[in-house]
């Protein structure tokens, strides 16, 4: 767990052209939904996802943590549940809040899962939360998280319902496609010699980035970006 | 069987009371849908709620209609009075079908009806409608002993909105003796916003003119089923009766009045700025009266008017303005390529330390 400050300084500037951009959604997106139809919001959804790095950075901080295919359908099954209630019900609802901090602690579950796959309360002397639990919570909070996105655009009230399940077909669809390379490599990864440094190398990413996207949006938050 | 008067008397309180306010209070008129956020082309119901914007009390009559119009793509189209109908002897109802998206008015306006009231019962009407300029005009001039005999009517519109396309009917005057004309497209109006809206009175602007405005949350804002209309007013329900020749109102103990909700008053250009906190479903009115001094059989003449729309909320209110930060997006690829590249320099680092 230990590394030296001068190299974490060092990787940390790596990180501004990522954390600058964690989600890929634009005006653009907004006339796609106005002119496409439902499929619009399947195309969205499936974009935010796949270009949300934020929640991919967080998925593959949950699978690299597990071994079997079971475990990772199990897992990510529960991480779908968590956000399918939150993006469905707040969205239906209209409920939203502020973007930046709905990120902000999104961020802070990427750093938690990279500072649990390093086994950091272990070394804390702390009894870890379930983790099942724990990525259900974080499943409910980037639904949150997907729901503001989504209440950022004018929908309209045309098949208010059916564009939210649209959406939200979409972000499952953009899940899947982005679990496949992860995945894939990390099965490969798992074969090599060097497996222990690319496990360690990957998690403390997840938690240099999850700081980073925190320091990110709370600028934004306290700038009013 | 010995009758215990008091406790009949007791018992029978609140009907007392109800009875007390029976003859206190005045009719509103409204225009009110169960949503009015509409899909283009479904079937619709618009009721006209005689009494308070929950409860109807009264229908009304076609021969009371002046006109009846709905207003749409620059087209109004006079509404047949036959196609009007009547519910349980309260509620007067016109079921259509929507037609194009756009933003849409309705209208109805009524001939002028007069009432007989004691001095003591117009009084209590002005101070519970609102009248309050009346009521201080009696009071300055030491007329609050003096029956009154009124003429009114009144003249009310809804705007509604079907489909996702906004065009440009709201501000249709349709040319009543008194109507609000919003100066700003209420359906471009988010919960946390304000709405300009005019009033005119013979189609001039009408300054200084009281004008009340008030709200019933909905579940939401949109077209999702919400029959739960009702509201309350410091907690309690309450219903209002007025019928053709009297001014009725039915009440549950607590005396309430017609002027919840935003007091506002017009500006020299008959503009209120009406606050929307909420999403829901907001109702203006006014009642402009005046002194009958040409009339030998008036004494006050009243201008009524309602205006309904429904406002929903904001998507990302709190966050941004729909607008959206992320133009400038990095390809997906660049994202992947800077991770392969942060976590190589991770690998490197880590597989040196373990050496």
């Amino acid at each position: 767990m230990r590394l030296h400050v001068r190299r974490v300084l060092f990787i940390l500037p790596l990180l501004i052209p990522i954390i600058g951009f964690a989600h890929g959604v634009s005006s653009a997106d907004q006339e796609l939904l106005h002119t496409g139809g439902l499929l619009a919001y399947i195309r969205v959804g499936a974009t935010h996802m796949l270009t949300g790095y934020d929640h991919l950075l967080f998925l593959a901080g949950v699978v690299f943590y597990l071994n079997s295919f079971k475990d990772i359908l199990k897992f990510i099954t529960v991480f779908t549940i968590g956000h399918c209630i939150t993006l469905i019900g707040a969205t239906y609802a209209g409920i939203t809040a502020n973007e930046h901090l709905v990120d902000a602690v999104i961020a802070l579950s990427v750093l938690y899962k990279g500072f649990e796959n390093l086994k950091g309360f272990e070394k804390l002397n702390i009894k870890a939360p379930n983790l099942l639990f724990m990525v259900g919570i974080f499943g409910l909070i980037h639904g949150f998280g997907l729901s503001t996105r989504l209440q950022s655009f004018d929908i309209g009230q045309e098949q208010f319902l059916a564009k939210i399940l649209c959406f939200n077909l979409g972000v499952e669809v953009g899940q899947v496609l982005a679990l496949i390379p992860i995945v894939f490599l990390l099965t490969l990864s798992r074969k090599h010699k060097q497996f222990p440094a690319f496990y360690k190398a990957v998690n403390w990413y997840l938690i240099l980035a999850g700081v980073a996207l925190f320091a990110y949006q709370m600028y934004g938050f306290f700038n009013g970006h | 069987m010995k009758l215990n008067t008091n406790s009949i008397i007791k018992q029978c309180k609140p009907i007392y009371l109800l009875l007390a306010f029976v003859l206190l209070c005045s009719h509103d008129l409204y225009i009110k849908m169960d949503s009015y956020f509409l899909k283009p082309n479904q079937e619709a119901t618009l009721s006209l709620y005689n009494g308070t914007f929950e409860n109807s009390e009264n229908i009304i009559t076609r021969d009371r209609m002046l006109d009846a119009s709905l207003v749409a793509q620059g087209k109004r189209t006079a509404i047949d009075p036959s196609n009007w109908k009547d519910q349980d002897s309260i509620i007067t109802q016109l079921t259509f079908k929507t037609g194009e998206a756009g933003t849409y008015v309705a209208g109805v306006s009524t001939k002028a009806r007069n009432i007989e009231l004691t001095a003591e019962k117009f009084n209590s009407y002005l101070k519970n409608d609102g009248v309050l300029d009346m009521l201080q005009k009696r009071t300055t001039d030491s007329l609050l002993n003096e029956d009154a005999v009124e003429s009114y009517q009144k003249h009310v519109k809804a705007i509604y909105q079907v489909g996702d396309v906004k065009t440009n009917d709201w501000n249709t005057v349709l040319g009543y003796p008194i109507e609000f004309v919003p100066q700003e497209n209420p359906y471009d109006k988010y919960n946390g916003d304000t709405l300009e809206v005019q009033l005119l009175l013979d189609g001039k602007p009408l300054p200084n003119q009281l004008v009340f405005a008030d709200f019933i949350k909905n579940s939401h804002g949109h077209t999702h089923d919400d029959e739960s209309n009702e509201h309350e007013h410091d907690g309690q329900k309450h219903s209002h009766e007025h019928s053709t020749n009297t001014h009725k109102h039915a009440q549950e103990e607590k005396e309430h009045s017609h002027t919840s909700g935003q007091q506002l008053r017009t500006d020299a250009k008959g503009i209120v700025t009406v606050k929307l906190p909420e999403e829901g479903v907001y109702y203006l009115r006014t009642i402009n009266m005046t002194r009958a001094t040409d009339s030998d059989e008036l004494t006050h003449r009243s201008k009524w008017a309602t205006l309904t729309f429904e406002v929903s909320h904001a998507h990302g209110a709190n966050s941004h303005t729909h607008e959206h930060d992320t133009e400038s997006e990095i390809p997906t690829w660049l994202f992947v390529l800077g991770s392969f590249i942060i976590i190589g320099i991770l690998v490197l680092i880590f597989r040196k330390k373990d050496n």
